[in-house]
């Protein structure tokens, strides 16, 4: 054993000789094999096929299995069911329900639903998108402190408005989703079509426009040239297939370059991350220290998590409990003024927090859980 | 960790001045701390007295109270302000093998980790095919099975370092990458029952969690090799995977993978869904975006040493393995080159154990260290020929500001004291 290490080991030494004593000094590099786009599956990736009941040479699988032409497993989708489940909605506006709203509306349940987090105007949140400007950034590049970065928005960036009902209708607001009628998704898309200045057929979207089903449709989005490869086409699969099996079209190849090769400079960490990792890092192998017995496993503690902590563990958009110096002012005054300030809303605060499904005592068992982590 | 750091430079510190000069000139090497007639053997430990725990104590078994820290970790900076679109990394520097355990097994999601009822679970399949169809738990499971081994890994892997170097930690630099066996049906044996429509090219699979996240594959990959998948490593999927159902397109962007799977359209057309719009789109320095980017690309890193796993236990000379993983989503791993110069030269590792298709692969190197500093680097190639690549090479392709894909060269700078830190070889 320690015969080989000494032998590999020796070889390594014997190349770096050369590689120092090299006169040429050139690189030596390994050519390697490329397969043919014949052999190649859709991502340009190796197609791997069944040979004598082998997959891949590696799996072995039941070739009978393949043979069985149908199943008849499970049984045919009503109408309904599809209708109540088919909720994207397509590029090309497949899937897109009739309905309408105003900017006007817009903004009001912008201000009710989405404000919170994506702050005013669509100005952004921390962590959260900001959702308006950045037109004219796509080619920054943030190489040192104080480059500006790329900003990528709805206006800036997005190349369909299709997403931006389908994204709004099913995955927000982001603590409800499914929640909002096709009209007031209509109404809050005008709003952010509005704010990011984007006309249809040549009209601003003012507070009176009323944003429909047609009208929606004929939006054009500022960056809709910015994305390729056009995979649109009858033949967009083969258009990826091509675009991903030539690497030179996404990266520099590089080669398998064994000696005297292009090196670089070494730089070293100067602002590091790891402080705010949780938990804390550690390799130890000691007991862990006995968990305090709290309030954590309460009924309000498990409430407060599924339905406040979207917002109210992130202290850029509501205190967080346990942040004795956002409460204190807070609990100065009284507990009834926060219960009512949780169950009819106050400033960002929505009605109930937007949970309309927790009862008036539920929302007060909530406060007293949140104030009492936080004295 | 720092801390933790300090305390033990300053122990070592503390150590060597108390000890024979020699010892000191030997290295800055820890130097063996196991004292002869060691009382752990001279004396009966006391596990060795007294009685275990009783067989019914964990009916669902858990690791040792020792290995608590070994668990998935989290950063703010790393989620929208929240804990519910967010990712949990994987500390792939306490792994062995080529298997993650399930509770460590990484977790992305983008509304938190929905909780199904199996009895209530339905799988839709509609669009351009012959009969739209209705699939619960069980009528899925009644398919033939099969069985295979596959990273997942998210695309925005390492994105944190295209600028720079940032994070000290393999579990922050590589860990929102998992690997398991996953047990479920190919897909194209659901499709024979549903039949495809003349003109399908495109695939919508859609999550029925909150986030509703929908993603558009091409009829090709998911007829090629994709599954639903209801197990991982011999059990049902957890929670965090997508219990009871994900979709597994192997080799592909994590986010690729829909969990919590509620629905496949079939269509003739791309849909261009959030995540292939505002997300896992590839921003270049022209200012254009590549649309759609699947594979995960040829990628290694060395696990061992790394800065969680450092050499500040050995001596001088000692003979180690440098051990780390290697995978391609473009097929299987072919070789790995290690350096020890930064990238000026290269030798050739051993690969080890399974070199499965699109599945991480283990390497190694035996090397006796003289506690000399190195700049450690691996370097894999896979079966379609691509070679990783530089940092030089990748950012002068794709910029700094594409977020997703990042697979260049990873290096660790061993001090001569054993510590590892994570550098940087760039221009």
């Amino acid at each position: 054993m320690f015969k080989l290490d000494l032998k590999r080991i020796s070889t390594f030494v014997a190349l770096t000789l050369f590689a120092t004593t090299s006169i040429s000094a050139q690189p030596q590099e390994i050519k390697l094999q490329t397969p043919p786009l014949d052999k190649r599956a859709v991502d340009g990736a190796i197609k791997y096929h069944i040979k004598d009941d082998v997959y891949a040479d590696t799996y072995k699988i039941n070739p009978d299995a393949y043979e069985i032409k149908q199943f008849n497993f499970g049984r045919e989708a009503t109408k309904n069911e599809i209708k109540a489940r088919d909720i994207d909605v397509r590029y090309d506006w497949q899937g897109l329900p009739d309905g309408k709203g105003s900017v006007e509306q817009g903004d009001e349940l912008y201000a009710k639903h989405c404000e919170m987090c994506h702050g005013e105007m669509g100005s952004g949140g921390k962590g959260y998108p900001l959702l308006v400007g950045g037109q004219g950034t796509l080619k920054n590049q943030m190489l040192k402190p104080g480059d500006e970065p790329p900003i990528k928005t709805i206006g800036s960036y997005w190349p369909y408005a299709s997403t931006l009902w389908w994204y709004v209708k099913t995955g927000m607001p982001f603590p409800h989703p499914m929640s909002l009628t096709n009209d007031e998704v209509y109404a809050i898309v005008a709003y952010l079509l509005s704010l990011n200045e984007i006309t249809i057929d040549g009209e601003e979207l003012d507070d009176e426009y009323v944003l429909t089903k047609e009208k929606l449709m004929k939006v054009v989005m500022p960056n809709v040239n910015g994305f390729y490869p056009d995979v649109n086409g009858p033949d967009g699969p083969l258009v990826m297939k091509k675009f991903l099996s030539d690497s030179s079209n996404y990266a520099t190849p590089n080669v398998r370059c064994m000696k005297n090769c292009p090196t670089a400079k070494v730089v070293r960490i100067s602002q590091p991350l790891d402080d705010g990792i949780r938990p804390p890092l550690s390799t130890k192998r000691d007991l862990p220290k006995k968990e305090e017995g709290s309030a954590q496993n309460s009924k309000y503690a498990k409430l407060f998590e599924e339905k406040c902590s979207a917002c109210h563990m992130n202290k850029a958009i509501a205190p967080v409990p346990g942040d004795k110096e956002e409460w204190a002012s807070r609990i100065k005054q009284g507990i009834e003024t926060l219960y009512e300030h949780a169950i009819k809303g106050f400033k960002g605060m929505p009605p109930k927090g937007g949970a309309m499904d927790l009862s008036d005592e539920d929302i007060k068992g909530i406060v007293d859980f949140m104030v009492e982590q936080s004295k | 960790m720092k801390r933790e750091i300090d305390n033990k430079r300053e122990s070592r510190r503390g150590f060597l001045k108390n000890i024979a000069a020699s010892v000191v000139a030997a290295g800055t090497l820890a130097p063996s701390l196991l004292k002869a007639d060691d009382p752990n053997l001279i004396e009966e430990p006391e596990w060795g007295k007294k009685l275990g725990l009783p067989v019914d104590k964990y009916l669902y078994g858990q690791p040792s109270p020792y290995e608590h820290n070994v668990v998935r970790r989290v950063h703010e900076l790393l989620s929208s302000g929240d804990m519910y679109a967010s990712v949990a990394m994987c500390p792939i520097h306490e792994l062995d093998g080529i298997i993650t355990p399930n509770g460590l097994f990484f977790n992305r999601c983008h509304g938190g980790v929905a909780i199904i009822d199996p009895n209530k679970y339905r799988l839709l399949i509609h669009g351009m095919v012959e009969k739209p169809l209705v699939l619960t738990l069980e009528d899925i499971k009644k398919y033939p099975s099969e069985s295979v081994i596959h990273f997942i890994e998210c695309p925005a892997n390492g994105s944190t370092e295209w600028r720079a170097p940032q994070f000290n930690t393999l579990q922050f630099l590589k860990g929102m990458m998992s690997q398991a066996e996953w047990t479920g049906v190919r897909l194209k044996h659901i499709l024979k029952d549903a039949g495809i429509k003349e003109g399908a090219k495109w695939v919508l699979a859609e999550g029925s969690d909150n986030s509703h996240m929908g993603r558009t594959i091409p009829l090709e990959k998911i007829l090629d090799d994709a599954m639903v998948v209801w197990a991982q490593n011999g059990e049902a999927l957890r929670p965090e995977q997508g219990y009871p159902i994900r979709l597994l397109v192997p080799g592909w962007e994590g986010n690729l993978n829909i969990k919590w799977l509620g629905r496949i359209e079939i269509g003739d057309k791309p849909w261009h869904a959030k995540e292939e719009t505002s997300k896992y789109t590839m921003l270049m320095p022209s200012g254009k975006a590549i649309r759609f980017f699947w594979p995960m690309e040829v990628n290694s890193v060395i696990t061992r040493p790394c800065p969680d796993k450092p050499w500040t236990h050995l001596k001088k000379g000692d003979v180690v393995e440098i051990e780390g993983l290697a995978w391609s989503g473009h097929g299987r791993i072919k070789g790995v080159d290690i350096s020890f110069d930064g990238g000026k030269n290269w030798v050739e590792a051993k690969l080890k154990g399974l070199v499965l298709p699109k599945a991480w692969t283990r390497f190694s190197y035996i090397y006796k260290w003289e506690g000399e500093p190195l700049l450690l680097s691996s370097r894999a190639y896979d079966e379609v020929g691509n070679v990783q690549p530089t940092i030089d090479q990748e950012v002068g392709k794709m910029g700094v500001e594409n977020i997703y894909h990042r697979n260049a060269i990873v290096t660790w700078e061993v001090k001569a004291n054993g510590e590892v830190h994570n550098v940087q070889i760039r221009s």
